[in-house]
This record gives C-alpha cells, structure tokens and sequence, in this order.
C-alpha cells in the first residue's frame, strides 16, 4: 500500500466514525460507536503496517517516545488538578462516607449520580482528551523540526 | 548532540566516493530519507547500531565515518 492510499484511508474511518457517532445518539446505542471506534484504530494499525514505503525508524521512533512522555508529563499535572476538583465536588455530596445533611423529613434521598452529570462528565473528559491529543501533537512537531524533520537540502532542490 | 559535544560524521563524503543518493543509502539502511538528511546535518545522532551499520556498508571502521568532540577538531 501507498502512504497516500494509507492517508486517504484513515481519513474515510475518520469519517465513518463521525458518521457512526451520530447515527449512535440518534439510535440511543452507545455501543455502536464504541465498537466502531476500536474497530477503527484496528484497521489504521494493520492498514499502517502494510505501507511499502518506509515511514518509521530510530529517529521517528525516539521523536514520538520523546513526545509522548513530554505529553504525559504536562497532561498527568492537568489531569489530576482537574481530578481532584471533582474529587471535591464529588465528597462534598453524599456518597455513604458521611451522613447526608439532614433534609426535611419526607425528602426521597437525592440520586448521587444524575445522568446528565454523567454526560456532562464525559463531555469534560473528551475535552481533557483533546487536549492531550492537542499537546502530543504540539510536542510531536518540536522534536519533529528538533531531529530534521522537515529540513531539505540539494537533493531536494 | 544531546549532550553538548558535537558528533561530527563524513557520511555526505562517503556517499559521493560511492556516488549513492540519501534515498540509496536510506534504502540500503533500512531508514528514512530524513533520517540521514539529519545525521548529515548533525541534528541527530545515530545509535550504534545504525552507526555500525553505515560503517559496514562502507567497508570502514567506524572511526573514519564518526568523529567524537575532540577527535572531529584534531581531524
């Protein structure tokens, strides 16, 4: 396969995964795209190892272990300042580890996790997501430039 | 040259003696075209396999291909 066929062909499961995640919320199936979605990274992997030209080798290996422990560097201190945020929020409610403030007497008890939380809280974490890919890519470029990437000489010229 | 001392290398002469391209040389390597682009360029330093490899190719001792700091000055 050629690397343009392999780029044209993660651009066709990107945009069948956008598809599928909309075709899942209409049909109110999370399952769908979840599958498709480890489905889609299957296919990219075993599409990426079938590229005859060579794409990767000790330099591009070291540029994204470089960018990769740098991503998970700033996106670890990222997450866990935001993680012990909802740490807070989440025991400042009741959740068994201390009594419920005492309500009025007939009061059902409150559901500890709503499902709107819950979908606000996985919209949060697709964003923390973002990030994390926004970051490796950011990073993936510096050492990318770093280790001559992009550099061009007579040959090219 | 993670360290601060310079690795210089005669990779770029080596070529022209056997008149190979970076693309023929990448190929015979099993790298990228880059990837020699930069050890050419001394923006990457090669492992020693891939140095040893190289010096092989050419049929040297690695010491004639990659010269370390001081040794690169004294050449």
């Amino acid at each position: 396969m050629k690397r343009n066929t392999f780029y044209l062909l993660a651009g066709i499961v990107a945009l069948a995964e956008v598809g599928i995640f909309w075709l899942s919320v209409e049909l109110e199936r999370p399952i769908l795209i979840q599958v498709a979605f480890v489905l889609g990274v299957l296919l990219i992997y075993l599409a990426r190892r079938r590229v005859e030209e060579r794409i990767e080798d000790e330099r591009t290996a070291m540029i994204t272990q470089k960018a990769a422990l740098r991503t998970l560097e700033v996106f670890w201190v990222v997450f866990f300042g935001v993680s012990l945020g909802s740490a807070v929020v989440a025991f400042s409610r009741p959740l068994g580890l201390r009594p419920p403030h005492p309500g009025p007497p007939n009061m059902a008890p409150v559901d500890v996790l709503e499902l709107p939380f819950v979908g606000g809280f996985a919209l949060f974490q697709m964003a923390l997501l973002c990030l994390m890919i926004f970051l490796y890519v950011g990073f993936r470029m510096y050492y990318a430039r770093k280790y001559g990437e992009w550099d061009r000489d007579e040959e090219q010229d | 040259m993670e360290n601060g001392i310079e690795m210089k290398n005669r990779i770029k002469v080596y070529r022209a003696m056997h008149d190979l391209t970076q693309e023929g040389l990448a190929n015979e390597l099993g790298v990228t075209r880059q990837t020699i682009l930069a050890i050419e360029k001394g923006k990457y330093d090669p492992s020693l396999d891939l140095a040893f490899k190289i010096a092989r190719f050419f049929g040297v001792a690695i010491e004639e291909i990659f010269l370390y700091g001081d040794t690169a000055e004294r050449k």
